[in-house]
């Protein structure tokens, strides 16, 4: 899951970033709402996170921008202005979520992880559950019939986007920009390495392999 | 109230009565004047006439009758003499049985003498000498005609005088209320303002009402602009201080501080006062409470608005609605207002199965919200306690405390009331009763 962090106060960013990436969120963060308006359009995020009082360009703004351009990246609006006159104007110009600071991290993580889920179609639930496998986020494990199987970082990372793009066919550059934020070196051969990892601990069946296509999530369904 | 319609009248009624009557009765005394003069100048003629009458007789002095005029003759005809010598006296015939009393003084007289048959006499009195002798000649006219065309002239001058106060005073009524029109716009204009059909004032007045509408006007703008930028302010405080909270909180939940339990929770548990202390104060402080007449809240424009956002909050398997009155417009901010509705419906949504509905219903004295939600509801013994509870800060039910504190300070700026009740719904009933400001 790749997210798009806009906040223009350093050391709640850095706060976000390190506890962001920890749940396994690559994160690419701006502090200009002229960049962002800019790199939200173009880069292929799954998630946006937006402060609405930025430099450069109103956060408001920038999401009416992105909108009117047809973007429907999920928005989840950041903002210290919390009354409900301005929650319905931030959600009127086109957010899914607002969450008001102060916030508890824990706060946060679920409505990213809600809003995820929403975007994909899936229904409130409080885990991700995708053919027959339950992923716990908190906890970074996942159950396949009833055993707790525990999951490496990356290997999480990985399996939560194949579940909530379960049946999709995706192509190894696809899965790179989706795990990795814009920052690191994209390297296809290392997806090839992790969903090894996961075939070995889940099962052969779960990842199929279309040669020259790449990979598509079937899990026990199939 | 002074009417300023009632006191042009009064004073100008005051004024043309005053004017008039002085008028009128200072041309009847100059009238009056002249005539006497005059009639002085004939009556005079009058004695000489007489003194050319007197003649040396064969008995001594005595008058000659065949020059005296007719109405000397003719029994009170009008015109009467009287001529005293040292031991005789004669007199007209035409005194008959009367007696032309005598005078002190030489001249014409001022007061007038009582004569026969209603008669006024205006006296003339001359002193002559001739043949030796000296004669005293009084001479009378009757001045009751001339008395009586007064009286006439006296009542035209009335007559004409009231009808012509009766016209004015309707002209001045009518030049008045036209003038006086722009006042009553204005006013007409006041009133809506008060009632938030309108922002401003029209320019289009008098000259001499201008420079008032123009300071009403930038009285309005100044307010509005006033108030603008202190929400702002407090709006950029919030922010300035919410957002290092919101570093603070997610330090405290850091993986290094879980060692100390302790620790966290202290410091989580005072961040969160500092955090409710910080929305409840600022929420308190943009309280508008007088809200500008622009920004009154208008329920057909606002509520669809703040449903959407419900339901984006809590999912489309609730089942929202509200009724309102169609272009019902309550005289409250409009941010106020939905600062209130959207705490009352969150919360109700937050505890609702399926069904939250919202009334909204014009009463006698002011309005009334109804928020229904068919959840769990709470017992009759614990409603108190739960509106006690919302308006303490140390409250940790995140939601449930704060928001109904904040609904609480704003119902009680506005002087209005909350209560809970038993909702038909199932759940829990929030009746919010706002009274009618006075105005």
């Amino acid at each position: 899951m790749r997210l798009l962090l806009v906040e223009d106060h350093v050391p709640l960013a850095d706060e976000l970033l390190a506890s962001l990436s920890r749940q396994g969120y690559a994160v690419d963060w701006l502090a200009d709402g002229r960049d962002a308006a800019y790199q939200g359009a173009t880069e292929p995020y799954d998630l946006i996170i937006l402060d609405l009082g930025l430099p450069g360009k109103p956060g408001l703004q920038v999401l009416q921008e992105w909108r009117s351009g047809g973007l429907v990246t999920p928005v989840l609006i950041l903002t210290a202005r919390g009354s409900w006159a301005e929650r319905i104007e931030g959600l009127k110009a086109g957010a899914d979520d607002y969450l008001s600071k102060p916030f508890h991290p824990e706060e946060l993580q679920l409505r990213i992880q809600s809003l995820l889920r929403r975007s994909r179609g899936l229904a409130n639930q409080p885990q991700l559950e995708a053919a027959g496998l339950q992923l716990d986020e908190g906890r970074q494990t996942v159950k396949r019939h009833d055993q707790e199987v525990q999951l490496t970082a990356a290997e999480f990372r990985l399996l939560r986007y194949f579940m909530l793009h379960t049946g999709q066919l995706l192509s190894k550059s696809h899965l790179a920009e989706h795990l990795y934020d814009g920052e690191s070196e994209r390297d296809s051969n290392v997806i090839e390495v992790y969903v090894n990892h996961l075939r070995r601990k889940l099962g052969r069946e779960i990842i199929e392999t279309r040669r020259g296509q790449g990979y598509r999530f079937s899990g026990d369904a199939a | 109230m002074r009417s300023i319609q009632r006191r042009l009248s009064l004073g100008l009624i005051s004024v043309l009565l005053i004017v008039g009557l002085l008028l009128a009765q200072s041309s009847l005394w100059l009238f009056d004047r002249s005539l006497r003069s005059y009639l002085q100048a004939t009556l005079q003629d009058e004695t000489q006439t007489l003194l050319g009458a007197i003649v040396r007789g064969p008995n001594g002095l005595q008058l000659d009758e065949r020059r005296l005029s007719a109405a000397f003759k003719r029994p009170y005809s009008g015109l009467y003499f009287r001529i005293d010598l040292a031991e005789q006296s004669w007199r007209s015939r035409s005194l008959w049985d009367r007696e032309l009393q005598p005078v002190e003084r030489a001249g014409l007289q001022d007061a007038l003498a009582d004569g026969p048959q209603g008669q006024q006499w205006l006296v003339y009195r001359a002193d002559y000498k001739r043949y030796g002798q000296s004669f005293v000649m009084h001479v009378a006219r009757d001045y009751t005609p001339m008395l009586k065309s007064f009286n006439q002239v006296q009542k035209i001058f009335l007559g004409l005088g009231g009808g012509a106060l009766v016209l004015i005073l309707l002209l001045q009524r009518l030049i008045v209320s036209r003038a006086l029109r722009p006042l009553e716009q204005i006013r007409l204009q006041i009133i809506q303002l008060q009632h938030g059909q309108r922002s401003q004032l029209d320019q289009q007045v008098p000259l001499e009402l201008e420079p008032l509408v123009a300071q009403v006007n930038h009285l309005l703008a100044h307010t509005e602009d006033t108030l603008k930028r202190s929400r702002h302010a407090l709006g950029n405080l919030g922010h300035a201080l919410k957002t290092p909270l919101a570093v603070l909180v997610s330090l405290a939940a850091r993986e290094e501080l879980k060692p100390l339990p302790e620790l966290r929770e202290s410091l989580s548990g005072q961040l969160q006062q500092i955090e409710q202390r910080i929305a409840r104060e600022l929420g308190r402080a943009r309280l508008a409470g007088e809200a500008l007449p622009g920004a009154h809240f208008d329920c057909t424009r606002e509520l669809p608005a703040l449903f959407s956002t419900l339901v984006m909050i809590h999912g489309k398997y609730l089942k929202l609605d509200w009724r309102a009155d169609p272009e019902l417009r309550l005289p409250w901010d409009r941010e106020d207002l939905l600062e209130l509705l959207g705490n009352l419906l969150d919360n109700a949504c937050k505890w609702a199965d399926s069904q939250v509905q919202l009334q909204i219903s014009r009463q006698v004295h002011g309005y009334q919200l109804l928020i229904d939600d068919d959840g769990p509801g709470i017992d009759a013994a614990q409603r108190e306690e739960v509106l006690e509870r919302g308006s303490r800060l140390d409250e940790h039910v995140a939601g449930h405390g704060l928001g109904l504190g904040i609904v609480r300070d704003i119902v009680d700026a506005w002087a209005g009331q909350v209560q809970l009740a038993q909702s038909p719904l199932g759940g829990l009933q929030v009746r919010v009763t706002l009274p009618l400001k006075r105005t």
